[in-house]
């Protein structure tokens, strides 16, 4: 059994080799990523021109929401460079693929996640920390290094909500094979709800994108926290204070469904 | 005698089309959920922006939301993808047998999306039920603005197959496209007027907008269906789309002539 540092290191070295292979074909990644990030920016602007006509939405000032929009999209860009493979779930499953990985002394899924990577998540990430990076001038936050610090805590939870949500749908396919429209549709939902305050929702809706899909935890509950504007929040303040917690919870108990549901994995032979 | 031949043809190519549609129809329903979803967002998105103010700038609310509902909805619709198949037969040399048939390449991909959009009709059934629970339908503003927009309508499908068309055609100089072809998406997206209409565009952003031939596949006749046309008056509305739609055949037409001389057949 390799121990906790030889892991690491075996990992890094994947993910090492899958960002060269990337970047084999430089001007490709570079203007995937430029383009990538133009599109979450332009996203932004369609926010922004509403914000900026109408002064606020929801209660919350054109910075609060570019903050907010900020930190879900740094979080989204993790999530998309540690965990994009997972949409390819179906195709390495159907293929015979994941036998290979079964064969090797790694755990299948570590394998699967540094398969290859999609270098325009550095376009997501790079827009993400410079609307944050605007944002958090403008917002009214006393810095310190424990806000900060919370600050890289949460944008991490976030991308672990979001990967455990893709990781136990992802886990589906080993009995259903094609689950991609259904993971397909609730990202596009973390990445069209996410972004906004959610005063601006109905009531059930607040709910339902709290408990039935943790939206909620990914941005919305961190950036209230940090804004201090706890007020105007659908649960007990204490809950969005350890959203963090919750994307690492959320996170191992995806694991255990993946290793469950991988016990019905059929190969398709070679 | 040529004409109806190549009529037959075409209506030919037109049904392949359609069952084509047919085979996908799944991906379809699901393209319609995702667009059921973006609607709802949009409208709490204006709502909450409108606030307690039932009008802004002379826009009613409810004309608002009716306009994001059909905007999103009409555009699902109107998004011809023969820019990647005009990509394909390049790049895999099949370009070749299509260039080769007495039709004529661009006749052929225009009936093609017609076949097209033909196949997607059935699909409102599924479409109109979830717009109407995700937004807001209203029936148009008044008889006559109804039959405008669905004359609308044509001219914003003959804009959007042609503009399409011509961005398709860039692939004969260049099979390295991924990246144009987002840039032309996003500013595609921004300035059909779907997200934000043109009303509410900042001054600048605006004057831009109107002189681009986006307007004419979502801004133009939504605003008509509501009862707002874009330009004061249906007619002149009309015309403006009219008016893009021949200046798109005319620029094909010299595009055309210079990709064809410019085909590159590979292998074969």
């Amino acid at each position: 059994m390799a121990t906790v540092a030889q892991r690491i290191s075996i990992l890094l070295a994947l993910a090492g080799a899958s960002l060269r292979s990337e970047f084999q074909y430089r001007a490709n990644a570079v203007s995937a990523v430029i383009s990538g990030m133009i599109y979450q920016l332009t996203g932004f602007i369609a926010v922004w021109i509403i914000v900026a006509r109408f002064n606020e939405i929801g209660g919350w000032s054109l910075a609060e929401i570019t903050f907010l929009y900020g930190m879900r999209l740094t979080s989204h860009g993790i999530f998309y460079a540690c965990f994009s493979q997972l949409f390819e779930a179906d195709r390495v499953m159907v293929t015979g693929e994941y036998d290979r990985y079964l064969l090797r002394p790694m755990p299948p899924l570590l394998q699967l996640f540094t398969r290859k990577l999609r270098v325009n998540c550095f376009g997501d990430l790079i827009g993400g920390l410079l609307l944050l990076g605007f944002a958090s001038a403008g917002v009214d936050v006393a810095w310190s290094p424990q806000t900060v610090f919370y600050l890289v805590l949460a944008v991490t939870g976030g991308a672990l909500v979001e990967g455990a949500v893709q990781i136990m749908l992802g886990s589906l396919s080993f009995r259903f094979l094609q689950t991609m429209s259904l993971r397909v549709t609730v990202n596009e939902v973390f990445n069209l709800y996410g972004n906004y305050p959610f005063t601006i929702f109905p009531k059930a809706l607040e709910y339902l994108l709290t408990f039935a899909l943790p939206v909620a935890f990914v941005a919305f509950f961190p950036a209230s926290v940090v804004l201090e504007r706890e007020d105007g929040l659908h649960v007990a303040p204490w809950l969005a204070v350890i959203a963090p917690l919750v994307g690492v919870g959320l996170f191992l108990v995806a694991l255990r469904v993946w290793r469950r549901q991988s016990r019905h994995y059929q190969s398709s032979g070679h | 005698m040529t004409l109806a031949r190549n009529l037959d043809a075409l209506v030919a190519y037109g049904r392949m089309a359609t069952r084509r549609m047919y085979i996908y129809r799944f991906n379809v329903i699901m393209m319609i959920v995702l667009t059921g979803i973006t609607i709802y967002l949009l409208t709490l998105l204006w709502k909450a922006a409108y606030g307690d103010r039932t009008e802004v700038d002379g826009i009613p609310l409810q004309s608002m939301l009716v306009y994001l509902t059909i905007a999103n909805l009409q555009l699902r619709f109107l998004s011809p993808e023969m820019d990647q198949d005009i990509q394909e037969r390049i790049r895999e040399g099949q370009i070749g047998f299509d260039l080769n048939r007495p039709v004529g390449y661009p006749g052929q991909l225009v009936a093609g999306a017609a076949g097209q959009m033909i196949g997607l009709l059935p699909m409102l059934v599924v479409a109109v039920p979830i717009a109407f629970v995700a937004g807001e339908l209203r029936p148009p503003a008044s008889v006559e603005e109804g039959f405008a927009y669905l004359a609308s309508l044509v001219l914003a499908w003959l804009v959007a197959v042609q503009m399409n068309l011509l961005i398709g055609l860039v692939s004969f100089w260049t099979l390295e496209m991924t990246g144009f072809r987002m840039m032309y998406r996003l500013i595609g997206n921004f300035a059909t007027g779907a997200l934000i209409p043109l009303w509410f565009m900042p001054d600048l952003l605006r004057s831009i907008v109107q002189l681009l031939p986006f307007q004419a596949i979502a801004f133009v006749p939504v605003s008509i269906y509501v009862g707002e046309p874009a330009t004061g008056g249906i007619w002149s509305a009309l015309a403006l789309q009219a008016f893009w739609a021949v200046v798109m055949v005319l620029v094909i037409q010299l595009v055309w002539r210079r990709a064809f001389r410019h085909t590159v057949i590979q292998g074969g």
